[in-house]
């Protein structure tokens, strides 16, 4: 009988399917995993502490570079956040450009992940064409708002720039367009044998794990649990849009790739209602006070970000910082569950796994 | 075999298709007038309030003032103004609170220096940074 030994195997740090800096420590017995312990705090900028000394809009950039896959609900969090303390009533214009430009934003960043995911798992071109139509969205919002990742564009009260012309049509006119491509990529990998048997029953928790591991988004979607902030404590205007929730059953990787690429559909189905009922004329900010002060107390609110629920916490004694700021960054809550989903699991599926989950270190670090 | 075959398909029209990139940097990247790229600053118009330096998040501007030259005119003008574009994260929230529209952003974006120290821009430098200004500063 050959003995052999546990080694420890350092992965990383670096970006092992990742966007981000993340590090895993591994006890292996020959090909299979026996403990995974992720190392994370790479990417860490106390974005939370650096809050405490900055004015409400100054911290709107800082949270563009927590998930820069997704800014644009970054943003949104931290401003319905002092919003809601303040009692603020946003006007309908600015709402509605919110909704495109979160949804886009939604689009682009399941793109990054369909991308990536493939690519990570050893097909080269679903990432060139998942990049080609993430480049469209991303120059439609480099429009709207000057930056191509770090938006800064939502503000206390509303937005910062109307849209320019002709950019509502450009939005209406990418909504067909996304969905004929959509058809070739499930063409181009859906049916593909290879990518089938390489992540069905790969990954797999069952919805008590889900929900006590507290994830949200994809994750806990793909376990049957049908949850979405959007439908099930609407914010904004989303319980004008008629959609659906994506729901999988089997908690695997398989079932997460599904969930993903039904909630493309139902953003552009969300564009495509959001662009019909577009408002022609109003205001794009509400009446705000110069210097925004939040009200002596706290507030919660939590919303549905690409990756899953994110909330913001504030506690404000009254003056233009905020006393404590808390994100609750759903990267770092679905990232709980590795340890557990590689035990005994073979080495060749650790980034098939890690993969699925979506992280991005930006968030998971804070 | 199917489900590779269509793979196939949907990769060999796609062979056709116009490509997407472009030759940068031989050839300038289009870019939308709203593009926050590195500031033109305008000492003219500069009224010395401050503003910009309190509303950066990052604590990147500093920027000094003297009285004005001509006795008979109130207020102060601009003696230093600098930006750190080591800390620098060009968020635009700088031109937003600009009363006189003393700093703009540019399309210009092309901030790699050899050394850390020469990214440190002064006056003259913000000054002379004066191609693709934005046209519309403010919505």
């Amino acid at each position: 009988m050959l003995r052999t030994e546990e080694m420890l195997l350092n992965v990383g740090p670096q970006h092992p399917s990742t966007h981000g800096v993340f590090r895993l420590v591994l006890k292996i017995d020959g090909e299979v995993i026996k403990e995974a312990k992720p190392v994370i705090g790479y990417l860490h900028r106390g974005t939370e502490k650096l809050a405490e000394n900055l004015q409400y809009t100054q911290i709107i950039p800082y949270t563009d570079r927590m998930d820069y896959l997704a800014a644009m609900t970054n943003n949104y969090i931290l401003v319905h956040a002092v919003e809601t303390m303040m009692d603020i009533k946003i006007p309908d214009r600015a709402e509605y450009l919110r909704i495109i430009t979160m949804e886009l934003g939604r689009i682009a960043s399941h793109l990054v992940w369909w991308g990536t995911y493939l690519l990570d798992i050893g097909a080269t071109s679903p990432f060139l064409y998942a990049f080609r139509e993430r480049e469209m969205i991303i120059n439609m919002l480099n429009e709207i708002s000057g930056g191509r990742l770090t938006f800064n564009y939502m503000r206390v009260g509303g937005v910062k720039w109307d849209a320019p012309e002709g950019w509502i049509d450009k939005v209406k006119e990418f909504v067909p367009y996304m969905r004929e491509q959509l058809k070739g990529y499930h063409q181009l990998v859906t049916g593909n044998e290879i990518f089938m048997n390489r992540v069905k029953g790969v990954g797999k928790y069952t919805k008590e794990d889900a929900l006590n591991y507290s994830l949200s988004g994809a994750n806990l979607r793909c376990t049957g649990v049908k949850w979405d902030l959007r439908k099930d404590e609407p914010y904004s205007i989303y319980d004008r849009f008629d959609f659906d929730v994506a729901v999988q059953d089997g908690g695997d990787a398989w079932a997460r790739y599904h969930v993903r690429m039904k909630e493309i559909e139902e953003s552009l189905k969300i564009l495509e209602q959001a662009v019909e009922q577009f408002p022609s004329e109003g205001d794009i900010l509400a009446k705000v006070p110069k210097i925004i002060k939040a009200p002596k107390g706290e507030a919660f609110v939590r919303i549905e970000s690409p990756r899953g629920e994110i909330g913001c916490y504030i506690a404000s004694d009254g003056k233009k910082e905020p006393y404590r700021l808390k994100f609750r960054r759903p990267s770092f809550y679905n990232l709980q569950i590795l340890p557990k989903l590689l035990e005994g699991e073979n080495i060749a599926n650790l980034i098939a796994i890690l993969g699925a989950i979506d992280i991005v270190l930006g968030e998971v670090d804070g | 075999m199917l489900g590779l075959a269509k793979g196939l398909s949907y990769t060999l029209k796609n062979l056709t298709r116009k490509k997407v990139t472009y030759d940068y940097p031989n050839e300038p990247l289009p870019l939308p007038d709203r593009f926050r790229g590195i500031q033109k600053f305008y000492p003219e118009k500069c009224i010395v309030c401050n503003q910009c330096a309190n509303i950066c998040p990052t604590d990147c501007i500093q920027l000094t003032g003297k009285k004005h030259p001509d006795p008979a005119k109130k207020g102060k003008i601009i003696d230093a103004y600098d930006i750190n574009f080591e800390i620098c994260i060009l968020c635009d929230l700088c031109t937003e609170v600009c009363p006189t529209e003393a700093i703009i952003m540019t399309n210009n974006f092309e901030l790699a220096e050899y050394s850390r120290d020469e990214l440190f821009k002064n006056l003259e430098w913000l000054d002379e940074n004066d191609e693709n200004i934005r046209k519309v500063n403010k919505a």
